[in-house]
């Protein structure tokens, strides 16, 4: 069974991180409304021209397998609206700037007042509290103020900007806590807030540079070095811009590379003296890489019980068959019967086969009929005042 | 409203018999959330508490074992024997939870095997957690972090930006730290809670995570783009203006999306003549003429210090943030408010303050139980009590 059945959500959340948590949600089971509207469309269902592409961003992903309608925030009927869905929802996900939703007549108190044990998630760049709490952030931003940024980059140069992986994985975060809300909401009975800051997820994810700075530790971004491995990086392969990326952990597995490599020098006899040599252990590593296919490569290596993976390009990802057994990867269908891949939710369960995604995006409001009509009870006449009077908008 | 002093998963006994980074971080989140964490380590302790990073001083202290296993109990148990798999089953019995990455390989052996937990154990969520997962053709291929995250698509997309503007030529840079590894421990910790929210009506599960997976599942929008009929690419994917800006005192990261925000953006600049021609009002224009902006902007943000950058900036609402360095975010007035940090023992290096959670319920933050815990701690407690 779909694990998640049962759970209804009103969607408000936009952009990218707050979108991805609901998708994984609905890909297990919840049914998710997404919540949006002709006036102020989500902004990624728009052309993103600062990317340099004119069609809609990851919209296509995050919105797959969720329900869609119209309501229109601004006007207080939409308001009042939204608050007939939140009544029969059980959890209201939302990814505004902190005080909007407040703003709106959506803040937690006044959506308690229509469903006394609601859990409500918020999804924001630095949470709904403190100094910051204001700041306009995207996944650059929360990966910067985070300090995974800083800590990412070779040692001599720059740091480094995170992208959709910083949004995605606030997402997964959030669908995280939100699970464990639902989990108390089972166990007493009661609702509960959710706040989820995108840039202390981000710090979540160094948490032992954390640690060493608090000890008095200055931690430095090392590239692809590793604290204790050596050879341990990306080394080149045949071809251009192919790459292999090998560990070495421990001197069996040493071994096993220095047989296959034809390397016998005394130095790199220990892990200690493998990482003092680390410089000259990647020259000798390269050499025998780079003539080599990446993907033969890493299989050798494998064999030889060394952790070896090529560098893949998303066609190789999407192509593969490992991925696409396991349902990493599945074609979905859109609505005009184009086919496309698309990530699939990040687990399987033994009781759970039917999870993932269902259908691909929605249009806008094409679910009105179900939410509006069976789920709230509006007769056509109700609809039809409220889209004259730009309210299902 | 809940009491501040029962987190959302009090309540809930979790084992693990995790030996990496993915599955002790499952173990981790839901301990943080109220879950009562038993690690299962063996006699020679979990080979966490050998890997650096350490923390300064005089003993071997892993910052990283630390972090992963801070407010876990300790249980030691030697699963090659057959005492010590009983005592395992011991506390399976009471538990709701099992997260463990064991080889596939080395499974049966113990009785870790998805059959085998099945049947001992029919009401307990069964979490296995590997790097390319328990089923498919290379469920039995070894990964460290490196690896993985050329196998899931961002290590072959970064650098961007600045980095790759200046290193064209080199190999591609990972993430910091344990990145794919942890996406694996935030699936796993999403899979038990999603199996949790069924097993009053349909028993345990066995829930099958790979590393790989959760990696590829954040780094969607590339699969994304490929249905769009675009491959993406470490050089051509980098914003076409913005990003890391270097500052006469450190970086900063500017990025603007919106109309307004770009408007902002020229009042902070203080209205130059270049970025007033009429043509770049438009934003394809702008993108269009992406490494000329950049030239000014960065021109601009070369003499400036990153603060003042930054605070004029957040007046004028340019989404700007400041590259904060591992230090920086420890002393940050908005994390200290957020109570990010918690002071916890850590021993053989004091007390020092820990992330606790990125996450509040109603309003607070989550509170970390304990530093990481002595080996055994639990055995000598339950002899203890025996006593």
């Amino acid at each position: 069974m779909k694990p998640l059945a049962g759970i209804r959500i009103a969607d408000f959340t936009v952009h990218n991180a707050g979108p991805f948590c609901t998708h994984l949600l609905s890909q297990l089971g919840a049914e998710v409304i997404k919540i949006e509207s002709a006036m102020r469309p989500d902004m990624f269902r728009k052309p993103h021209p600062v990317y340099g592409r004119m069609g809609p961003a990851t919209f296509d992903q995050v919105a797959s397998t969720k329900l869609s309608i119209r309501i229109n925030l601004k006007k207080p009927e939409g308001a009042a609206l939204s608050k007939r869905l939140v009544a029969v929802s059980h959890l209201a996900a939302e990814s505004f700037r902190p005080g909007v939703m407040g703003r709106l007549g959506l803040g937690y108190e006044a959506l308690r007042a229509v469903k006394s044990d609601l859990v409500m998630l918020s999804v924001s760049s630095s949470g709904q509290s403190g100094p910051d709490a204001h700041f306009a952030g995207y996944a650059p931003l929360f990966g910067a103020w985070g300090g995974l940024g800083e800590m990412t980059g070779y040692a001599d140069g720059p740091p480094v900007e995170m992208r959709h992986v910083m949004d995605h994985t606030v997402g997964m975060n959030a669908a995280v806590a939100a699970l464990a809300a639902l989990h108390h909401h089972s166990a007493t009975g009661e609702g509960c807030y959710v706040d989820v800051s995108a840039r202390d997820v981000a710090s979540s994810l160094l948490g032992e540079a954390l640690l060493l700075a608090a000890a008095g530790s200055e931690p430095h971004r090392s590239g692809n070095a590793h604290p204790r491995m050596a050879p341990h990086g990306v080394y080149p392969a045949a071809g251009d811009d192919s790459w292999l990326a090998i560990a070495v952990s421990g001197d069996e597995q040493w071994r096993a590379l220095a047989a296959l490599i034809g390397c016998d020098d005394p130095r790199f006899d220990s892990e200690a003296g493998r990482k003092a040599h680390a410089d000259q252990l990647d020259t000798i590593v390269a050499r025998w890489t780079s003539t080599r296919d990446a993907n033969a490569a890493a299989e050798a290596l494998q064999a030889a019980g060394i952790a070896a993976h090529a560098s893949w390009t998303t066609p190789e990802i999407a192509a593969d068959p490992h991925l696409q057994a396991r349902g990493a990867i599945v074609t979905v269908e859109e609505s005009g019967g184009k086919e496309r891949a698309a990530v699939g939710v990040p687990m399987r369960l033994s009781k759970g086969p039917e999870i993932g995604i269902h259908r691909g995006t929605p249009a806008l409001g094409e679910d009105e009929d179900y939410v509006y009509g069976e789920l709230l009870g509006m007769t056509r006449g109700e609809r039809r005042a409220l889209e004259e009077a730009e309210v299902i908008y | 409203m809940p009491d501040p002093a029962t987190p959302p998963l009090a309540g809930l006994r979790v084992v693990t018999t995790a030996r990496g980074v993915a599955a002790t971080y499952a173990a981790r989140m839901l301990g943080t959330m109220g879950a009562e964490v038993l690690l299962v380590e063996p006699p020679q302790g979990s080979k966490l508490r050998r890997e650096p990073p350490f923390l300064p001083g005089p003993g071997v202290v892993s910052a990283l074992f630390a972090y992963l296993c801070a407010g876990a109990r300790s249980y030691l148990a030697d699963l090659s024997q057959t005492e010590g798999q009983a005592a395992l089953n011991g506390l399976l019995a009471d538990a709701a939870i099992l997260i463990d990455d064991t080889p596939l390989a080395e499974r049966a052996p113990i009785g870790l095997d998805e059959e085998s937990i099945g049947r001992r154990h029919p009401e307990l969520i069964h979490v296995s957690v590997l790097p390319f997962g328990a089923f498919g053709p290379k469920s039995h291929w070894r990964a460290e972090e490196i690896t993985l995250q050329h196998a899931s698509g961002e290590g072959n997309l970064l650098p961007n930006g600045l980095s790759v503007e200046l290193f064209p030529h080199r190999p591609p840079v990972k993430i910091h730290g344990h990145f794919a590894e942890l996406q694996g421990g935030i699936a796993a910790a999403l899979g038990a809670l999603t199996a949790l929210r069924v097993r009053e009506e349909i028993g345990g599960q066995f829930v099958d995570v790979s590393s790989q997976d959760a990696a590829l599942a954040v780094g969607a929008f590339a699969i994304q783009r490929l249905g769009d009929g675009s491959i993406e690419h470490r050089v051509e994917r980098s914003f076409r203006y913005g990003g890391v800006l270097p500052c006469a005192d450190g970086y900063v990261e500017l990025l603007t999306l919106e109309q307004r925000q770009w408007e902002g953006l020229v009042e902070l600049l203080g209205r130059p003549a270049w970025a007033l021609d009429p043509a770049l009002a438009d934003s394809l224009e702008r993108s269009r003429h992406g490494a000329v902006l950049n030239r000014h902007i960065r021109e601009w943000a070369s003499t400036r210090n990153v603060a003042d950058i930054v605070s004029a900036g957040q007046a004028v609402n340019v989404p700007l943030a400041r590259y904060n360095t591992p230090a920086d975010v420890l002393r940050d007035p908005h994390e200290r408010h957020r109570g990010l940090f918690a002071p916890v023992a850590v021993e053989g290096a004091g007390t020092l303050d820990m992330l606790v959670s990125p996450f509040h319920f109603d309003g607070a933050p989550l509170p970390l139980r304990a530093g990481p815990p002595a080996l055994g701690e639990m055995n000598r407690h339950a002899v203890e009590v025996s006593r």
